[in-house]
């Protein structure tokens, strides 16, 4: 049996226009190939620590 | 596809041709991105909008930079009503690549016209006021809000699922049923839609088997299914001959039951549609209401201000206008003129500039009226002067030395020039032993006149005066 206010709290107020710029700079835009570019990145830079 | 490191190509090799860089696992990245896109364009293609949003979602975050997943994310949330969340995803779009982007195209016809986007606003707006509604438990009013929410954008799947929610509460499961069929035309797998359709569709059958437990021979009825209708049919009818007394009597029994049935389904169900309409109206005219009073309190400092700067005006007009409401003093200057200029009566003349000054601060007024004013005192002063003093210096002689003071202070006022007058002045004050008025008289003939005859004899004057003093 479906319970209402249960049900109300998976709906959110939707964003106006006026927020979009907000939301579009909320937006967290990293991704997997930034995440293994990242890993990478450190892996070198350990290696090099271990050369020294 | 390009090299994550240097930028350049990618050929079919495991590594970078420019740079060396390891791209096995970028270009597998790479892959699962594309295979996401692919996943969310077929759903899409089918009108599985949820999950074609899940697929395109995960294609971006392989591949932010995966153009076609984030266009055709923004247009799928464009279909399902969500315009703020497609116009978000047009432009990161267009700012990744600003040139031969499609996001550049939808963009632009939804800014082309402002209504688009008002309408747009106000759909929002309204979704977002019959959410208040619900949390304020005020079911009636949101339902009604919704409706025109649906109204103004047909393809709002959140509305239908959130009026369908809505409609479950109140038990009204048609009414839910058909919402929920036209949220699932346009997402054919959303997962809330889904699960309330089988409430609804549980609901309902609970409901069927209730009407229809009485009915005992159940293979005495046809049963089947015609546009969404079940239709029950009795296989076998019986027919029976009734007197006519007995017609009659099942009329008025029939009669009688539907006049209950007005009185008891239709006149409540008039009643609570009435009602919502007085509540409807209610919110609407205190809408008003607030927006009347907020004018009412603009145009009451409006014209509070006015009230004040009107009084401003008034009294500067009140400084201009005599007693007869007649702007007596540029009338007195312009008279002045008429009458130097026909007649040449000086005294006349200085009679109404006299009247000028009666009035109002030549200083004060406007240049053209300063520059009038003392082109005619300069015409007139010097040959009124020489009669006033004449006149003055005729009651100094027979001792009227009030008299005299008024005509000679006069001809120095007309001409500054006259030194005889200020000296008969001066004279006239030393007679009436007002001693003040006659040391500054004297003193302004040493001041203005000096290495003069009058200038000497104001020095003894001054040093009589100072003898005596001490």
């Amino acid at each position: 049996m479906i319970n209402f206010e249960e049900e109300l709290k998976k709906f959110q107020p939707s964003l106006e226009i006026g927020e979009a710029t907000e939301a579009i700079y909320n937006q967290d835009l990293t991704d997997m190939a930034d995440l293994m570019v990242q890993i990478i990145k450190e892996h070198e830079e350990q290696e090099s620590d271990t050369r020294r | 596809m390009f090299c994550y490191n240097c930028g350049c190509h990618l050929s079919e090799h495991d590594y970078c041709t420019a740079c060396g860089a390891d791209v096995a696992l970028y270009k597998k990245i790479m892959a699962i991105s594309n295979l996401y896109f692919n996943q969310g364009l077929e759903r899409a293609g089918v009108r599985d909008l949820s999950g074609a949003i899940n697929s395109l979602r995960q294609s971006l975050k392989f591949n932010k930079n995966n153009i076609e997943a984030r266009n055709l994310l923004g247009l799928v949330y464009f279909e399902m009503g969500e315009a703020v969340a497609a116009i978000s995803e047009w432009v990161i779009s267009q700012n990744i690549r600003s040139e031969k982007n499609l996001a550049n195209e939808y963009l632009k016809i939804v800014q082309s016209s402002s209504s688009k986007l008002d309408t747009i606003n106000q759909t929002i707006r309204k979704y977002n006021q019959a959410y208040t509604y619900c949390v304020q438990d005020n079911k009636d009013l949101a339902v009604i809000q919704l409706k025109r929410v649906l109204g103004l954008n047909p393809k709002f799947v959140k509305a239908h699922q959130l009026l369908a929610l809505l409609y479950l509460d109140m038990e009204e499961y048609d009414k839910a049923d058909k919402e929920l069929d036209r949220a699932l035309q346009i997402d054919v797998n959303n997962t809330l839609c889904l699960r309330y359709k089988k409430e609804v569709e549980t609901a309902l059958l609970g409901e069927e088997t209730e009407k229809h437990g009485g009915l005992k021979k159940k293979e005495e009825t046809l049963r089947y299914e015609r546009d969404n209708e079940v239709i029950i049919q009795p296989i076998h009818g019986k027919t029976t001959k009734s007197s006519p007394l007995a017609t009659i009597f099942n009329m008025i029994i029939g009669i009688l039951i539907g006049a209950a049935a007005v009185r008891f389904l239709m006149v409540p169900a008039v009643k609570s549609e009435y009602q919502t309409k007085l509540q409807e109206q209610t919110v609407e005219y205190g809408n008003k209401l607030d927006k009347k009073t907020a004018e009412i309190q603009t145009l009451n400092s409006q014209i509070a201000t006015l009230q004040g700067e009107k009084d401003d005006l008034k009294n500067a007009l009140l400084g201009y206008e005599g007693e007869d409401g007649a702007m007596t003093t540029i009338d007195n200057l312009l008279m002045a003129a008429t009458v130097y200029l026909e007649t040449g009566d000086i005294r006349e003349t200085a009679l109404k500039l006299e009247a000028v000054t009666l009035n109002t601060q030549v200083e004060e007024c406007s240049e053209s009226f300063q520059k009038l004013y003392h082109t005619i005192l300069a015409a007139i002063g010097p040959e009124l002067s020489e009669q006033y003093r004449e006149e003055g210096f005729g009651y100094y002689r027979t001792e009227d030395y009030i008299q005299a003071v008024n005509y000679l202070e006069k001809a120095v006022y007309y001409d500054e020039t006259n030194g005889q007058a200020l000296y008969d002045l001066a004279n006239t004050y030393r007679k009436m032993e007002n001693v003040e008025m006659a040391k500054e008289a004297f003193q302004k003939l040493e001041e203005r006149f000096p290495d003069t005859e009058w200038a000497r004899r104001a020095a003894d004057a001054l040093k009589e005066y100072e003898m005596t003093e001490e």
